[in-house]
C-alpha cells in the first residue's frame, strides 16, 4: 500500500465517518430517549439540502446562514413530527407496540414531508454550491475544502452534543429519561416537554447534514432515503440507543468504506461493507456495543 | 398534633392494576416535620399507595392533598416540582450514571439546580461513603451503597416530605444499620417522611406514628409502643421480634 493509499484511507474515513456520525447521532438520542427509531431523521437531511439550495443558490446568502437555517427550520420540524407523530400516544404506551406503531407514524411523516417537497419543488434534483470552494492535495491525494469543512462540523456538533448531554441540566435530563423514565419524572423532569426537544436537536443535527450532503449529491425529494439506510446501519451496527456505538460504527463504517474504495474500488465498497456488518450482526446481534438487555445514552 | 395542617393528607384513596384493586379506601394523614411509617406483608400495597400518592400512577378514587392542594390525577413530574421526594423500591437510580451525576440530577427543578454544589457538599458530609464512590457509574455499587445514593438523591433538593419506599429492602443487616443511620439523620434535621416497610426492626430509631396495613386498608395505627402493648398486632403482624 502506497503512501498516498494511506492518506486516501485516513481522510476518507475522517470525512465518511463524520457524516455518518452526524446524520445517525439523532436517531440514537431519540432510540436512547424515546424508544422510537424516528423514520422521519432521513426528510430531515432532504429539508437540511432544500433549505441549503434556497439559500446558497437562490438567495446567495452567507454558508453561515444557510447552516443556520438548516438547524433551526429541522429543530422546528422534528418538535412538530413528535407533537403529532409520537406525543398522541404516549398515554396509550402500555396498550400498545409503542416501537412499531411510532415507526409507522414517524414513516408516515417521512412520506408526506417527501410528497411535499415533490409538491413544491418538483421531481428535479437541486444543485446546492459547495459552502467552500476549492481543496488541497496531500500526497496526490485531492481533498476538497467543503467535505473537510463538512468532517470538522459533524465533529464540532458531536462534541457540542456530548457537552450538552454531560454538562447542561437538560442534557443531565435526556440521559436520565433514556434511564428509567419514572425515576426521571420522580426528579421533576417534565418529559412532555423533553420529547419534542430531544426530536428536534436529533432533526437539527441531521439537517445540518443535510447542507453538507446537498452539495455532494444535490438536494431533491429523495435525497432522505439513502442517509436513512446509513443511519439505520450505524445505529443497528454500533448497537441500538448507543451513543458511543453509533460514533464507533460511524468511523468503523466510514473505513471498511474507505479501505474497499482504495483497495478494491467503488463498484465493489458497498457490497463489501455490507457484507461485513451482516457478518458482525450475525455474530453480535445487538451491534457492536449494545447487549441484549440495553443499550443506553 | 391534629390542629396542625398536615403536609399530606390522602383521603379514602384507592388504586391498583388494572382491575386489582391493591390498596382500598385508605386515608392518612401526615404532619409536618413527623416521621410516619406504614407496615405491612408484600404485595398488601404499601409501594402502590406510594406510588399512586407521588403520581406515578392515577388512583381508582379518593383525593390527595399537598401542602394545602389537591394532587391526585396530577402527573409525578409536577408533583416533584411541588416539593414531593420519592425514592421508590430498587432505588430507581440511573445505572449508567456516575454517582455524582445521579446526586446532581435530584436538583433537576430550576431552583435547586442553581445550588447543586453547594448542596452536594452537604449530601457529601452526611453520607462520606457517597463521596467515596461519587465518579462511580451506579449500576456497579452494592445495594446498601445504592440506598445511600438514593437517599442523597433525594436531599438534592428542597422538599416538603420524602417517600421512603423499604430502605431495607435485600440488604445485609451491617448495612440497614447504615442506611437507617441516614434516615435518622434526615428525621433527625426535621424533614418530613412517609416511609413504608415490612420488616419492624429498625423503624424504633426513626417512627413517630406506625400505621398496620393489611390486604391495602389501615387497620391499627399507633406509636410503635403502643403497638408493640397489643398483643394481637405484635402476633399477627410483628411475628416474632
Amino acid at each position: 500500500m502506497s503512501s498516498s493509499d494511506l492518506v486516501a484511507i485516513v481522510v476518507t474515513t475522517i470525512v465518511f465517518g463524520s457524516i455518518y456520525g452526524l446524520v445517525s447521532i439523532g436517531m440514537t438520542l431519540i432510540y436512547g430517549t424515546l424508544r422510537i427509531l424516528d423514520m422521519s431523521q432521513g426528510s430531515m437531511v432532504m429539508v437540511g439540502g432544500f433549505v441549503g439550495w434556497g439559500i446558497l443558490t437562490v438567495a446567495t446568502w452567507n454558508p453561515v446562514v444557510a447552516l443556520l437555517a438548516a438547524f433551526a427550520v429541522t429543530f422546528v420540524l422534528g418538535v412538530f413530527t413528535e407533537l403529532i407523530s409520537v406525543q398522541p400516544l404516549m398515554s396509550r404506551r402500555g396498550e400498545i407496540d409503542f416501537e412499531m406503531v411510532t415507526f409507522i407514524t414517524t414513516f408516515a411523516v417521512a412520506i408526506v414531508l417527501a410528497n411535499l417537497a415533490l409538491q413544491i419543488f418538483g421531481p428535479f434534483q437541486k444543485n446546492v454550491p459547495p459552502i467552500i470552494h476549492g481543496g488541497i492535495s496531500i500526497q496526490g491525494v485531492h481533498l476538497d475544502y467543503h467535505s473537510m469543512l463538512m468532517a470538522v462540523t459533524s465533529i464540532l456538533l458531536m462534541i457540542g452534543l456530548g457537552l450538552f448531554l454531560s454538562r447542561t441540566r437538560w442534557g443531565f435530563a435526556i440521559r436520565a429519561v433514556a434511564q428509567d423514565l419514572d425515576a426521571a419524572r420522580l426528579m421533576g423532569v417534565p418529559v412532555g416537554k423533553l420529547y419534542p426537544l430531544t426530536m428536534g436537536l436529533a432533526s437539527a443535527l441531521a439537517g445540518v447534514g443535510g447542507v453538507f450532503l446537498g452539495a455532494l449529491y444535490f438536494a431533491s425529494p429523495t435525497a432522505g432515503d439513502l442517509p436513512l439506510l446509513t443511519a439505520l446501519i450505524v445505529v443497528i451496527f454500533g448497537g441500538l440507543g448507543s451513543l458511543k456505538g453509533t460514533l464507533y460504527a460511524a468511523y468503523i463504517i466510514g473505513f471498511i468504506q474507505a479501505l474497499a474504495i482504495v483497495l478494491v474500488g467503488t463498484t465493489w465498497s458497498l457490497p463489501i461493507l455490507y457484507g461485513v456488518i451482516l457478518l458482525v450482526l450475525v455474530f453480535r446481534p445487538y451491534g457492536l456495543f449494545g447487549n441484549p438487555s440495553e443499550a443506553r445514552l | 398534633m391534629s390542629d396542625i395542617a398536615p403536609i399530606l393528607d390522602v383521603r379514602g384513596l384507592t388504586a391498583g392494576y388494572g382491575d386489582t384493586m391493591v390498596v382500598r379506601d385508605l386515608s392518612l394523614r401526615v404532619q409536618p416535620g413527623r416521621c410516619v411509617v406504614i407496615i405491612g406483608p408484600n404485595g398488601h400495597g404499601k409501594s402502590t399507595l406510594l406510588r399512586a400518592v407521588s403520581g406515578l400512577m392515577k388512583p381508582f378514587a379518593g383525593e390527595v392533598w399537598f401542602d394545602g392542594e389537591r394532587i391526585d390525577g396530577e402527573q409525578a413530574e409536577a408533583i416533584a416540582l411541588r416539593g414531593m421526594v420519592h425514592i421508590p423500591q430498587g432505588d430507581g437510580l440511573f445505572a449508567d450514571m456516575t454517582v455524582e451525576d445521579n446526586l446532581l440530577m435530584g436538583s433537576f427543578p430550576k431552583a435547586s439546580w442553581k445550588d447543586r454544589q453547594a448542596t452536594i457538599e452537604r449530601v457529601y458530609d452526611l453520607f462520606p461513603i457517597v463521596r467515596d464512590k461519587r465518579e462511580q457509574r451506579a449500576r456497579t455499587l452494592s445495594g446498601g451503597e445504592r440506598r445511600l445514593v438514593g437517599l442523597g438523591r433525594g436531599l438534592m433538593r428542597e422538599g416538603s416530605i420524602l417517600l421512603i419506599d423499604e430502605p431495607s429492602l435485600g440488604l445485609a443487616p451491617v448495612m440497614i444499620d447504615n442506611v437507617y443511620g441516614a434516615i435518622r439523620s434526615i428525621v433527625d434535621a426535621d424533614r418530613t417522611v412517609l416511609l413504608v416497610e415490612e420488616n419492624f426492626t429498625h423503624i424504633g430509631e426513626v417512627a413517630d406514628e406506625v400505621h398496620v396495613l393489611e390486604t391495602g386498608s389501615i387497620v391499627r395505627s399507633g406509636s410503635l409502643e403502643e403497638l408493640m402493648a397489643d398483643r394481637t398486632v405484635v402476633e399477627t403482624y410483628l411475628g416474632v421480634l
